[in-house]
């Protein structure tokens, strides 16, 4: 007897590759490092097997064979998501390589980059799964290797405590999104997420009232799970204390990577992306799990609350990695202000329908923030340490073009025009005033409620420019700082300008918006509705 | 020969904006002594190629046109596109400014050497350079007004090029906001042309083409705001207080913008748009009049001056005031189509004012620099050997501007005078106030004869009297500032005998770039006209040579005479203290009273707001105490929250 899906689960293996590549050079640096302590060496070994990983992911069959009704029974999905995902991913990691360069000592470079590895083949398979168990496994493959990426460079006090207080906190969050799941499955019997949503959107609206609250309470626990990993306002309490803690590169490491795979994993399991082969029905206009509007609201609630306090307490720090937690916490609450409006919007074609302005902020978020963190790295010298905000004091004297770099970088975190910033706070901003429907208010005044916030961050984004340009050091900084992190200093500072208007933006926004990205709709969809 | 036109049009802007960057980004540290050579290479490249652009235009019938689908705002209904266009008056235009800017620049080189802004001299030269044939080049309103707004800005740059000097400061300040003033009202004016073109289209043909179509009072008013515009620009009254504080600028600023190019941007304006003025004698001659009524009010003032150069920049004023007189004269009405022979007239004027104008500053300029930067006629005197080849040429421009037979100011003011006298024959309601205009632009021209040949004489003959700050061997131009004054000096002895009395340049104009409609034969030369003039010019001279060299004593004795006359005219009839009084002073008393409304009482407020974002901070701050176990509770408690309040609804 044979699978009914065997060949169709063959064909998963070619679409593998890349994430395979990944894996054989991880254990390639793991046993290397072990013969030889030779940071240039593994980071060029590192470099070369992401960028082996892309040849291979350009060169990968473009389209999976799904015969039959084989997406309700494939584990991994390689559409659109998927596809700009391990493409991020990837991009990430070789900056990443780049700023963790000479953050850490020679012995451990080897096992700091195979860790490195195998988490960004995580991240790439968060994007293509398709099934809660393979989702749940390659979070796992993310978070398990961080922890040892947090322990490795420093061993201090301070870095250790961080490690620990990750560790206990991330495994209790995994318990709680294993939870989630565990009532998903309860309620569908299945646990693959395209068959899930299908049972869903399949109850008769009767039955989905008796569904309902089971359905909530999967939804609630399985968003506070993965609240954890983009730092939504209350499951945040980790990242300004471990980030203060950690070294820099583990700092500016956990300020993006987890958000990627948790804002990425949100949009998979929650059908934010209706997997091609589901079929919507006819009279529901919102996708994802939500068989009411309770989806959005939660979102709704969620983004007002992590941008609000992330700003409020960023206003009042002083030393720049905690700020940047801060920072970061902010800039994810408008990240769910685009999921908040995205199920309304999923039937738009334009760029402002939330998958798409979330995507474009999450690279957004990525240029701008790690390269501030390229910058600390760069300049922190342990007798003469950068680490506080009038640390930076006299930048503009001695670092002339850093400290204008620095400025662009500020200026797109505000959300200036023409920088990266702007563009994506402008395309969440408008996607939650263009929603429409019978509580469509709501979402207007969640984009008040960011702007106002905007205004606020402003403020401490500012402080930061002032401190470089007005105010001069006792002791300037001497260091050039060396290559590796101004290289990726002066790319995240080029992405950040060429990425904020055409045809920089387009590339984006085609990336992220071609037409595997939304749902298929039957031809009924189409015509207007009374 | 067509397509090679084409490509210079865009090369012409191009170049001057490229040397601009080039010294701007790289002038300080690699040439900090070479700085003018992009400059000057670019402006002699653009005159060049507007040489061949307006061989192209002469060759060809239709305007030369490029770049119409090259989008540039499209927001809307308001579409802008980098569309040049070069007939007959672009390139009439573009020939003066590149030729008289290539000299004008290699003068500079002499002029500024050694200042410690040398290279922002020139780099903001060249970006002049290129807004001012962007200005003429353009082929919509839109491209127009950009560039308009451009050279108001360069110009800002170049008056206050010495910033550090309060008057400096302030003349540039000045200069801006009273232009600024008028750009208001071009913009009103490209809005009601906007509002009721066809198509919301701000290209000069569609604008044109629809002239007759527009409501009468809208297209009068649409008239008046684009003249307000060029008031403002071209320094005319009551707009005019700027131009003379202006002088504060080096030399060939004052030379290169505020006599030859800038300045007669507005006149350019009107005759641009004369197909639209042609429709409306009521503008028309609020056009005339105000021309005519600043020609008059700066030559009296100019009578009186004592710094050499404020003497030549309100002649620039009243030279202005007759072009735009002029411009207003053309009226068209039945049988009398003058319109175009009025703005040939204008546009004459203007071509050979740019050459003995710029002469005379540039040797203005070159006294200033051999008395040590002393411009006061009263404190130097009798130049005529110290500074032998700036005495010949100041004589040449001189000249050029009095109106002496045969030299080109002759042929232009003629020309204007001709036009007025027909706008007055001819008129069908106004023929009594142009009849007025007439005999005071004769008295004008009597005026312009008199205070030239005043400074003039002031200025070279006489006992040789120089000033302490000359030291004792006042130092003549060196060749680079020499030759450049000698070039224009031919120009502005002969231009006008060239391209007057051949009717070359009225051809150019009437064959490629007057509307049919407009287009008129040039009447023969008014032989009675031409000796009264010739009159009245050597009336003025005599009068000076015998007010300033046989009977210096006269002067004197006639300014006591006619006192009041005399002290309005030195004080400029009081308009700095007029606009001081009634604008300056209840709008920085209105100021104050908003700052300290602003300081306690808004402050306060937003102060206030500020405040509460981190009064939050610090009352949330606590929870963040740094025990894993407690943020873990936190985070059971909160999704606990998220549940109850799911579950409970």
């Amino acid at each position: 007897m044979t699978h009914p899906y065997e060949v169709q689960l063959a064909d998963l293996f070619r679409h593998l590759v890349p994430e395979a590549v990944l894996i054989v050079f991880a254990c390639a640096l793991f046993i290397g490092g072990l013969y030889k302590a030779d940071r240039r060496l593994w980071g060029g070994v590192a470099l070369g097997g992401l960028a082996i990983a892309f040849l291979t992911l350009l060169i990968a069959p473009a389209s999976q064979n799904l015969a039959g009704n084989a997406v309700f029974g494939v584990p991994l999905l390689f559409d659109q998501l998927a596809n700009v995902t391990r493409v991020l991913a990837l991009a990430t990691g070789a900056i990443f390589i780049l700023l963790a360069w000479d953050d850490l000592p020679e012995k451990q470079a080897a096992d700091h980059h195979a860790c490195l590895l195998v988490i960004i083949a995580g991240v790439g398979l968060v994007g293509c799964s398709n099934d809660l168990v393979a989702l749940l496994l390659a979070l796992e493959l993310v978070s398990i290797p961080t922890y040892v990426l947090l322990y490795l460079p420093r061993h201090d006090d301070n870095a250790q405590e961080a490690a620990i207080k990750y560790f206990l906190l991330s495994v209790f969050s995994s318990a709680i999104l294993l939870f989630g799941f565990s009532y998903l499955f309860g309620l569908t019997g299945t646990t693959n997420i395209a068959g899930s949503l299908q049972v869903l959107y399949g109850a008769s609206v009767d039955e989905a009232k008796s569904v309902s609250g089971l359905a909530q309470i999967a939804m609630l626990t399985i968003a506070a799970g993965l609240g954890f990993r983009i730092t939504a306002v209350p499951f945040h309490f980790y990242a300004p204390d471990v980030m203060q803690g950690t070294s820099t590169s583990g700092a500016a490491f956990l300020s993006f990577v987890p958000k990627i795979a948790g804002f990425i994993a949100i949009v998979r399991v929650f059908g934010f992306v209706v997997p091609a082969g589901v079929a919507t029905p006819i009279e529901r206009t919102l996708v994802g799990i939500g068989l009411s509007d309770q989806v959005p609201t939660l979102f709704w609630f969620l983004a007002a609350l992590t941008m609000t306090v992330g700003n409020i307490l960023a206003l009042l720090q002083d030393n720049l990695k905690r700020l940047l937690a801060y920072s970061g916490i902010a800039h994810a609450g408008y990240m769910l202000i685009a999921l908040a409006a995205a199920p309304y919007l999923s039937s738009s074609e334009s760029a402002t329908s939330g998958v798409t302005a979330l995507l474009f902020y999450l690279v957004a978020y990525g240029c701008m923030t790690l390269g501030v963190f390229a910058v600390i790295l760069m300049l922190h010298r342990p007798e003469r340490p950068v680490e506080t905000v009038d640390d930076l004091a006299g930048l503009s004297i001695s670092h002339p073009g850093v400290a204008l770099m620095v400025t662009v970088l500020m200026l797109s975190l505000i959300g200036f025009p023409l920088t990266i910033g702007f563009t994506g706070k402008f395309l969440v901003f408008f996607g939650a005033v263009s929603v429409q429907g019978p509580i469509a208010w709501l979402y207007p005044t969640l984009a008040i409620i960011g702007v106002l916030n905007a205004a606020i961050g402003a403020w401490y984004y500012l402080r930061i420019i002032a401190v470089m340009y007005l105010r001069s050091a006792v002791k300037p900084i001497e260091t050039t700082g060396p290559l590796p992190s101004r290289t990726a200093l002066i790319v995240c500072v080029v992405l950040t300008v060429l990425l904020a208007v055409p045809p920089g933006a387009g590339w984006i926004m085609t990336a992220a918006a071609q037409k595997a990205l939304r749902p298929t709709q039957p031809a009924a969809m189409n015509q207007p509705q009374p | 020969m067509f397509d090679f036109g084409i490509t210079c049009l865009w090369l012409i802007p191009l170049l001057p904006l490229a040397a601009s960057v080039i010294i701007a980004l790289f002038g300080r540290r690699w040439l900090p002594d070479q700085c003018h050579l992009p400059c000057i290479a670019a402006a002699i490249g653009a005159c060049v190629f507007s040489v061949i652009a307006f061989s192209a235009v002469a060759s060809e019938p239709q305007p030369i046109a490029f770049g119409k689908d090259l989008a540039w705002i499209s927001a809307g209904d308001v579409k802008a596109n980098f569309s040049l266009r070069a007939d007959g008056l672009t390139a009439v235009m573009l020939v003066m400014v590149t030729f008289i800017g290539s000299l004008i620049a290699i003068y500079s080189a002499g002029y500024m050497h050694g200042d410690p802004g040398y290279p922002r001299f020139f780099a903001a030269v060249s970006l002049f350079l290129f807004f001012m044939v962007g200005l003429v080049l353009a082929n919509n309103f839109v491209l127009l007004y950009a560039c308009w707004e451009g050279v108001g800005l360069c110009s800002y740059l170049l008056i206050g090029f010495w910033f550090a000097k309060p008057s400096a400061a302030t003349a540039a300040r000045k200069a801006f906001l009273v232009t600024r003033l008028g750009d208001i009202g071009l913009l009103i004016g490209i809005m009601i042309l906007w509002t009721h073109s066809p198509g919301h289209s701000l290209e000069y043909d569609a604008v044109f083409a629809h002239a007759d179509k527009y409501p009468s009072g809208v297209l009068f008013w649409a008239c008046v705001c684009l003249f307000i515009g060029a008031a403002g620009k071209s320094a005319q009254f009551p707009l005019h207080v700027w131009l003379p504080d202006a002088m504060e600028g080096p030399s060939p600023v004052s030379a290169l913008i505020h006599a030859a190019t800038m300045v007669t941007a507005g006149v350019y304006l009107i005759a641009r748009c004369v197909p639209l003025f042609a429709l409306e004698p009521g503008a028309q001659l609020l056009v005339a009049g105000i021309g005519g009524f600043t020609a008059l009010l700066a030559a009296v003032i100019a009578v009186t001056q004592t710094d050499l150069k404020r003497v030549l920049a309100y002649s620039t004023l009243s030279q202005l005031g007759f072009m735009f007189l002029a411009l207003g004269s053309g009226i068209h009405f039945g049988e009398h189509k003058l319109a175009a022979l009025a703005v040939t007239a204008a546009i004459f004027h203007l071509f050979t004012h740019a050459f003995f104008k710029a002469l005379l500053f540039l040797s203005a300029g070159s006294v200033m620099h051999a008395m040590g930067n002393v411009i006061d006629m009263r404190q130097f005197g009798g130049l005529r050997k110290a500074l032998p080849i700036t005495h010949w040429t100041f004589l040449c421009g001189a000249a050029a501007l009095a109106g002496v037979p045969l030299l080109s100011g002759f042929w232009s003011k003629d020309e204007v005078l001709v036009s007025v006298y027909d706008a007055w024959k001819h008129s069908p309601h106004y023929g009594g106030t142009y009849c007025l205009l007439f005999f005071s632009a004769l008295f004008t021209a009597g005026l312009t004869a008199f205070y030239t040949a005043r400074a003039y004489f002031k200025t070279f003959w006489g006992e040789e009297k120089l000033p302490p700050e000359a030291g004792h061997h006042p130092h003549e131009a060196p060749p680079i500032m020499a030759w450049p004054l000698r070039i224009l000096a031919v120009g502005a002895v002969g231009v006008g005998v060239v391209l007057g009395p051949t009717h070359l340049f009225a051809k150019m104009l009437e064959t490629r770039w007057a509307p049919p409609h407009l287009a008129a034969h040039p009447p023969g030369p008014n032989v009675v006209l031409m000796v009264f003039s010739v009159i009245l010019a050597g009336v003025g001279i005599g009068l000076a040579y015998w007010m300033y060299v046989i009977q210096p004593s006269a002067a004197e004795h006639l300014a006591r005479r006619m006192a009041t006359i005399y002290e309005f005219s030195s004080k400029k009839f009081y308009f700095d203290e007029l606009y001081d009084w009634t604008i300056v002073k209840p709008i920085t008393i209105l100021a104050h009273v908003c700052r300290i409304v602003d300081t306690y009482l808004i402050d306060g407020l937003v102060d206030l707001v500020g405040m509460g974002p981190a009064i939050v901070g610090y009352l949330v701050r606590p929870v963040q105490n740094g025990l894993v176990q407690f943020y873990a509770i936190l985070m059971a408690l909160g999704l606990a929250g998220f549940l109850l309040s799911v579950l409970l609804r």
